[in-house]
């Protein structure tokens, strides 16, 4: 008991100053200052890195953190869905002309004379015009005449740019092939098929074609129409080029027609109303 | 009495640290305005306890020279952002312990112990030494290094945040305050850590401990 009490008390803290006591000798510092001064002079000498400037001004800004990650995130949503609405409101389908000529297809007949010219014009801002020939376009007041190699074989469907008026090479070059055409069938066909070929290249690769168009029935119908027809007058082999030519008829230009609205027919008689 | 004292360490910074900050701004100044040899005059007064501090984080002489270099060069390079808001060795203690945290963080797996010696100039380590070594009867060297042992294994065991405050508070004499702004956190949060590093010190130096 006695023994305990004259113990002198040693804590914790007694003993962490144990060591503070660890320090180290003279002679340390004196080394210590030598390579302190080496490694100042290599830091003044040293070129700064040069993002140093961008550390410097983060750390002013550093206050600022939360107001400018919100304002950032605020732009980068605007401009996100500024974008996204621009694509959403972009014209998927823009109808170019107001008006759409449907050319009779010339393999059809050996002569375009043969063909039932189908002349409709209408108030509506799109309008199907069936050509009698290729060197006659059926231009009404209402539609304005067009100029493309489809036409002037009086076969395929093209939905261009109207210029104003038909140019006097157009003309001569329709003429002359109208008078081709008449004189030699065969020519007609092959002209046809190129046509037809050319057709179904655009139609695979132009967009446009890619689209489904609500106007699906009315092709059905259009293309039932057009088969009873030449059966009627033409006959089996008629009935055949004309399946052909109504597959050249463009899924444009069938979404452009919704102002068909509808196709009777009777006998030898095909009537369509709008 | 020792109580009295603790909470007064514990206190906002006493006006003798006032009047040291106040010179010591007077030099920083200085330096800011182009009397870069004034900066010797900081690197000679704070030295020592950067030293101190870094060598009880580190337990090792060659790093803590080191790192405290370290420190005084990233001082002298940032002296011109130093604006005065706190003290220059508040501030300077925490280049000193963010550099030594950084490389205790990166050499967490490498640790070599080197001991600086005892001095025997303080009198309350040289009466505990001498305490405990009547009391085994053993070498007073071989006691003392066996001791110094002790210790730094027991200071290694805690961690980082952990050792820092008892070092900053136990070895260097800091007030909660002070620890708080230099660790850039609560001084609630000193006050737990240092409560929670000496129940583990005392657990771990408990053979060496009378009551």
């Amino acid at each position: 008991m006695n023994e305990n009490s004259h113990k002198p008390k040693v804590t914790l803290e007694d003993l962490l100053r144990v060591k503070r006591a660890e320090q180290p000798p003279a002679e340390f510092w004196a080394e210590f200052e030598r390579g302190l001064r080496t490694k100042q002079l290599a830091a003044i000498i040293e070129p700064r890195p040069w993002w140093a400037p961008f550390i410097k001004i983060s750390t002013r800004m550093s206050r600022y953190q939360v107001p400018v990650g919100a304002a950032a995130i605020l732009a980068i949503t605007f401009l996100t869905v500024r974008e996204y609405r621009t694509v959403e409101l972009a014209p998927v389908y823009e109808p170019v002309a107001s008006s759409i000529n449907v050319a009779a297809p010339a393999a059809v007949s050996a002569t375009p004379s043969r063909l039932a010219p189908v002349s409709v014009t209408s108030s509506a801002p799109q309008a199907v015009v069936a050509e009698e020939t290729a060197a006659v376009p059926a231009a009404s007041a209402t539609t304005a005449p067009r100029v493309s190699t489809a036409d002037l074989v009086g076969t395929s469907s093209h939905v261009a740019p109207a210029p104003a008026k038909l140019t006097p090479s157009a003309r001569y070059i329709a003429e002359n092939l109208a008078a081709a055409q008449a004189a030699d069938p065969e020519l007609d066909q092959m002209l046809g098929r190129t046509i037809h070929n050319f057709d179904n290249h655009s139609a695979r690769t132009e967009p446009l074609a890619q689209v489904s168009v609500p106007g699906e029935s009315r092709r059905s119908r259009l293309l039932a129409g057009n088969a009873l027809m030449a059966s009627a007058s033409l006959g089996d082999s008629t009935l055949r080029t004309d399946e052909r030519s109504s597959r050249r008829l463009s899924e444009r230009r069938l979404a452009e027609s919704d102002a068909v609205s509808h196709i009777e027919l009777s006998g030898d008689r095909f009537s369509m109303k709008f | 009495m020792d109580a009295v004292k603790t909470l007064g360490k514990t206190l906002v910074a006493s006006p003798e640290r006032q009047v040291e900050a106040d010179s010591d701004m007077d030099i920083v100044r200085r330096v800011q305005g182009g009397e870069v040899g004034s900066f010797d005059q900081l690197v000679l007064k704070y030295r020592g306890r950067v030293y101190s501090v870094v060598y009880n984080l580190t337990s090792n002489r060659e790093d803590a020279s080191d790192l405290t270099q370290e420190a005084f060069i990233k001082a002298f390079q940032s002296i011109n952002r130093f604006q005065g808001q706190s003290s220059f060795f508040t501030w300077l203690y925490r280049i000193a312990v963010n550099s030594t945290l950084t490389h205790l963080r990166k050499n967490r797996l490498r640790t070599f112990f080197s001991f600086e010696k005892v001095g025997e100039d303080d009198k309350v380590s040289a009466e505990v030494i001498a305490a405990l070594t009547d009391e085994t009867g053993a070498d007073r060297e071989t006691f003392v290094h066996e001791l110094q042992e002790k210790l730094n294994e027991a200071m290694q065991k805690l961690s980082i945040p952990h050792r820092t405050v008892i070092t900053l508070f136990e070895i260097d004499g800091l007030s909660h305050q002070e620890i708080a702004e230099i660790m850039n956190c609560s001084v609630g949060t000193v006050r737990s850590r240092l409560h929670y590093a000496k129940q583990l010190l005392q657990a771990e130096l408990q053979p060496y401990i009378r009551r």
